[in-house]
């Protein structure tokens, strides 16, 4: 059985596999798995961007979102006409002579991933490049092979048994038991710099903490550029205290992390005031 | 479940070609791809898997470890993207399909100079063009001598050899006398080319060379890198491919820390950097100049070192200690100018004085192509310089351009690559030599055309020596040489508006009543072309037999490739190298330029000249299309970069008159003594006589915002602009609300809030020079109070100086690098931007109804672009 498993830790959102994929579909026809993809605004894979933080605390990611070849997958009972499968090696198929362009199935996919083709009347999706994976030659779909960090892998479950328990699917609530596997999604972070303000320096080895629901703490201390990245963050509220050795402690309160990560800035640190 | 039920899909490929479709050109190949083809057609572009036909034993694979990482190549090639994506622009609905002459110039009667970018084009034969463009040479010889014709036929292109795309013309011409050479000037390294090599020789056009193995001791012995205005993640695409992006992960995984110094959070820091640093656009020599002030202040840096291998200290630590102006660099002054935090620059200073550090570029970004890019240059060889360059893990880096594992057997891994005959060599010198007659460096073009004469010193080639930048050359030259001023124009790089200074001065140059006939030869219909009295359709590599020698020291292996015609030419078109060949022909020169030789022969002579026969036989070349080099057993010993001269600069000296790191520059001290621009050793300038860009300016009050421009993540240069599938990613365009896809412009969220900038809003980026069009992109990966528009944009003129198409050079400073350093100034200058209103476009439309509706008619599709159609009378398909 075939499983996706990709790590978003090392896609340097380069959209190799996004034009690769438009490369061997659009203007071709591999009937029955799939028909030609329209030239422009269809995706089967769509690489998704994700800017995190502010100037100058800034971060990116790059989720590749596919046809997720669930197990469950909803669009094979929506289907009138069952013209939607899925193979003994896994991946869901959309035979592209039967369809009628019902639309069914793309109102049913929690993940967006099926396109309705207006011109030819049909729904399609990746296809894990089945047409070439059947022939022989290839073992792996092109967005793969194109992919310049390999972070995009695809082979038989049992290889990849090891990053598959490391790894989360995406909306796992939707509960359609996905084939492709994500590898380190960055979490939510609150960072900043600490300085003295008297002395225009950053403050080095200042102890960052925060607590989140139920208590839970995580610390860091800041670094040579007087930085803090409390990374790997739940989305929620968190209270934040800063404390160095010579300067008043410094506390934020109800930090939201729920829709974005938090950049505080340049932050100064008084000194004690003299009794 | 259907199984069983599903015939198998024919996929199997007639054939397999392959293709080196980065963009570099220059005979260089890279970006290696295979084409699958099957009936006729190009169904698939992927990379070139080095082991579909050598083993990995052949191959021996280099090994990089550093705390418990490791880095191996992988057995496939790493093309940039576009590359994957290029059957788009070989069927580009904006290729030119046939001959085409302007319609209202007549060589035999009015010639209509001014119309040209206005008037349409009709359809002629390939041999009624190439008759008029004999004649036209013909007469140019016989009124004004060969000088008159002014070749533009530099700069890069498609990866091929035999048919290059760029300066067959400067062969046949050569042939005929001679000609005016358009210099192709650094568009990507100014500041190394003006400034460093007066520091440390003449490097590699200025960069630091040699550069052996400097991936290897960097990744060894150095703790932290500085990648400072470059992007390793967008500009090698155009080069080598995606190698870069390996490297950075696997430092990041062996703990070595990557700081990036730049005003855009550019793609290599978006998923690569553990610090971002944002500078504010050409302020990096205040920022350094405070580093360097640090270290005096602090004793952090090497005193032994710079004793022994370097002259000058004195002068610099004077200027800096502010014992010279009365003005010391302190990080308090320098965060005033460079917008970086006081405590922020000192910590820079104390990590880089404690941990053994080397900068990384590729080329490009904010730092080395603005105004005075020299001086940061230079101080950049004087802050290496003090920490011990060419020791252990100290170095600069053109990371994965130079400094890969060597190759066994292969010549040269120069990309203009010298081992090839000179007869494959010569188109390509107009690129990187100085060669021809009568000299005008291209930065200077319009100004030629437009006020001569001109005096200048260093004609900016390429590959010239240092000294070259102290000769003084005019323009034209003396008459009793040959000299004469320009009348005709023959460009095969019509990207000149889009991509060199002032592009709305070229404009004008081209209408000049001076210049009889423009001919340009290029696949498709853009930039400069439609200021051409003649065009001519040329081919692009899916459709021609060639050989490419992948030398470059990029990919994982190097490769030397026979690359078979995948297609059909689209329409009549023809190769660069034929087109001039029927030129040739006409002139009564067909033999002569051809040398009789088949393409076949001079595959033949590139296997012969690299020395294959050593490495494998013709036949078993043939066989196989491909030969890939193994990687030499002995690789590890090649001493990394300056090594030898950290070791014993007595020995092994720079090519400086010193032999030394010459920080203060006693030959520009005696060259030119008055140069307050380019003193003899770096200093801030604020404003000079040539340029007046910074946010202190006067002119700051008008326009507050500093522009800066990188090479795109999706061209290289302007090459590329019209592919569908790129132009849908977030970065590469942006639709506006009138269904024109433009070009983008970053701003910080602040800087858009305050002007009612939303991201998606049309926007005008504007100055004196004029005004550009471009699409908003409102984030956080822009720092403030500045706007970042990548040059190269198809340019898409509305009015006079206002252009749609997101051609940003058109407004970029027509001012040199700085008065005695020919260079081009093309980012950091002073710009606003607001949105674009209705009262706008009104204004442009009363200026000059006829041209503003013209261009709001012209074929469009937001997909790809402008449309072929609209220039051509009927159209065509």
């Amino acid at each position: 059985m075939k499983v996706f498993v990709i790590d978003v830790g090392i896609c340097n959102g380069c959209y190799s596999c996004q034009i690769a994929c438009k490369d061997e579909h659009v203007g071709n026809d591999w009937s029955p798995i799939a028909k030609p993809q329209p030239d422009t605004g269809q995706f089967w894979l769509k690489l998704q961007e994700n800017i995190c933080g502010t100037v100058p605390k800034v971060k990116m990611h790059y989720v590749p979102l596919i046809c997720q070849h669930c197990d469950k997958a909803p669009c094979i009972p929506a289907c009138p006409i069952n013209a939607i499968y899925k193979r003994d090696d896994g991946l869901v198929i959309i035979d592209a002579d039967k369809c009628n362009g019902c639309k069914a199935c793309v109102d049913v996919c929690p993940y967006s991933a099926i396109y309705f083709n207006e011109d030819l009347n049909l729904a399609q999706k990746c296809t894990g490049c089945a047409h070439l994976i059947d022939g022989g030659e290839w073992k792996i779909p092109r967005c793969a092979d194109s992919c310049p960090t390999e972070a995009i892998k695809f082979g038989e479950e049992s290889e990849f048994k090891d990053l598959i328990a490391k790894a989360e699917v995406l909306k796992p609530e939707s509960k359609t038991k996905p084939r492709v596997y994500y590898l380190n999604i960055p979490k939510k972070f609150i960072a900043g710099t600490v300085y003295d303000p008297i002395e225009k320096e950053v403050v080095i080895g200042a102890t960052c903490t925060v607590t989140g629901k139920g208590g839970k703490k995580y610390t860091v201390k800041t670094d040579a550029f007087g930085d803090f990245w409390l990374q790997g963050l739940e989305d929620g509220i968190f209270n934040l205290t800063i404390e160095a050795k010579g300067f008043d402690e410094k506390k934020y309160d109800k930090l939201d992390t729920t829709e974005k990560d938090i950049n505080l800035g340049d932050i100064p640190l008084d000194k004690p005031k003299k009794k | 479940m259907a199984d069983g039920k599903v015939k198998k899909v024919d996929v199997k490929p007639d054939k397999t070609v392959y293709k080196s479709l980065a963009l570099g050109g220059l005979l260089g190949g890279g970006g290696e791809c295979s084409i699958d083809v099957k009936d006729g057609k190009a169904v698939r572009i992927r990379p070139f898997h080095y082991d579909e036909k050598y083993d990995r034993k052949h191959l021996n694979p280099w090994k990089m470890t550093r705390n418990g990482a490791t880095l191996e190549p992988l057995m496939k090639a790493l093309p940039g993207t576009f590359s994957l994506a290029y059957k788009k622009r070989t069927f580009s609905p904006n290729r030119i399909k046939y001959p085409l002459i302007r319609v209202d110039w007549d060589p035999n009667g009015e010639r209509n100079p001014q119309n040209r970018g206005k008037s349409k084009y009709r359809r002629i034969s390939w041999d009624e063009a190439t008759d008029i463009i004999a004649s036209e040479i013909r007469r140019q010889h016989k009124l004004y001598g060969p000088l008159s014709i002014l070749i533009q036929g530099d700069g890069h292109g498609e990866c091929k050899t035999i048919h290059t795309p760029h300066g067959h013309q400067g062969r046949l011409l050569d042939m005929m006398g001679g000609f005016t050479q358009q210099v192709r000037n650094p568009d990507s390294w100014e500041g190394w080319y003006w400034g460093s090599k007066h520091v440390w020789g003449q490097g590699f056009q200025g960069m630091m060379s040699p550069a052996a193995n400097l991936i290897k001791d960097i990744s060894e012995n150095s703790d932290m890198i500085l990648f400072w205005g470059g992007d390793p993640e967008t500009t090698p695409w155009g080069f080598t491919g995606q190698y870069a992006t390996r490297v950075c992960y696997f430092w990041t995984q062996a703990g070595i820390k990557q700081i990036y110094v730049c005003p855009e959070l550019n793609y290599g820091a978006a998923v690569h950097a553990d610090k971002w640093i944002p500078v504010l656009p050409n302020t990096d020599a205040a920022l350094q100049l405070a580093i360097i002030y640090m270290w005096f202040k602090e004793g952090t840096w090497k005193k032994d070192y710079v004793k022994t291998h370097s002259v000058g200290i004195d002068y610099v630590k004077k200027y800096v200690m502010g014992e010279e102006d009365g003005i010391p660099k302190t990080p308090e002054w320098a965060s005033k100018k460079c917008g970086v935090p006081e405590w922020t620059i000192k910590a820079l200073a104390r990590e880089w004085g404690k941990k053994v550090t080397s900068i990384c570029h590729y080329f490009g970004g904010g730092f080395i192509r603005g105004p005075f890019s020299h001086e940061p240059g230079r101080l950049e060889c004087v802050l290496l310089g003090m920490q011990g360059l060419g020791g252990p893990g100290v170095h600069q880096c053109q990371i994965t351009y130079f400094g890969m594992p060597r190759a066994e057997g292969l010549k040269s891994i120069r990309y203009f690559n010298p081992a090839l005959t000179e007869r494959l060599r010569i188109p390509c010198r107009t690129t990187i030599d100085a060669w021809g007659k009568q000299l005008i460096p291209k930065t200077l073009i319009q100004d030629a055309i437009l006020k001569p004469p001109l005096v200048f010193y260093g004609s900016g080639g390429q590959e010239c020596q240092t000294e070259e930048q102290f000769v003084k050359y005019t323009y034209p030259i003396e008459k009793e040489k040959g000299g004469t001023l320009v009348h005709m124009i023959w460009t095969d790089t019509p990207c000149r508006i889009t991509c060199w200074n002032h592009g709305n001065w070229t404009i004008d140059a081209f209408q000049h009543e001076s210049i009889e006939f423009v001919v340009a030869q290029h696949p498709w219909l853009e930039n400069e072309c439609i200021y051409a009295d003649i065009i001519l359709p040329a081919n692009t590599t899916l459709e021609v037999e060639d050989i490419v020698t992948n030398s470059r020291q990029g990919p994982h292996f190097q490769s030397v490739t026979i690359q078979e015609q995948a297609i059909p030419p689209v329409g009549e078109s023809r190769s660069d190298y034929e087109i001039v060949l029927a030129i040739a022909e006409k002139l009564g020169l067909g033999e002569k330029f051809s040398e009789g030789k088949t393409t076949r022969d001079l595959q033949k002579d590139v296997f012969d000249t690299m020395e294959l026969g050593d490495m494998t036989t013709w036949e078993n070349f043939m066989e196989k299309k491909c030969f890939v080099y193994p990687v030499a057993k002995d690789w590890e010993s090649d001493s990394p970069g300056f090594r030898k001269f950290y070791d014993d600069p007595k020995k092994n000296p720079l090519q400086t008159p010193s032999g030394l790191l010459e920080f203060y520059s006693e030959r520009l001290a005696t060259n030119f003594p008055d140069d307050k621009e380019r003193p003899p050793y770096p200093k801030w300038i604020e404003k000079s006589e040539t340029h007046d860009e910074r946010l202190s300016s006067e002119r700051a009050a008008m326009f507050p915002l500093l522009c800066m421009s990188n090479h795109g993540r999706w061209r290289t240069h302007s090459q590329g602009d019209d592919i569908t599938w790129t132009r849908e990613t977030p970065t590469c365009k942006v639709l506006g609300s009138d269904g024109y896809n433009y070009e983008p412009a970053w701003i910080n969220p602040k800087d858009a809030a305050k002007r009612g900038i939303k991201d998606g809003d049309i926007v005008k980026v504007f100055n004196e020079r004029g005004v550009v069009l471009c699409g908003a992109r409102v984030w956080e990966r822009m720092s403030p109070n500045v706007v970042y528009v990548d040059h190269g944009a198809r340019h898409d003129p509305i009015i006079d100086n206002v252009d749609r198409g997101g051609a940003i050079n058109t407004i970029s400073p027509d001012g040199l690098t700085s008065k005695n350093a020919c260079g081009q100034a093309t980012t950091s200058y002073l710009v606003d931007v607001q949105k674009v209103s209705e009262r706008d476009y009104q204004e442009w439309r009363s200026k000059d109804t006829e041209s503003f509706d013209a261009c709001f008619k012209r074929d469009y599709d937001p997909a790809s672009g402008l449309r072929f159609n609209s220039w051509v009378e009927g159209g065509m398909q």
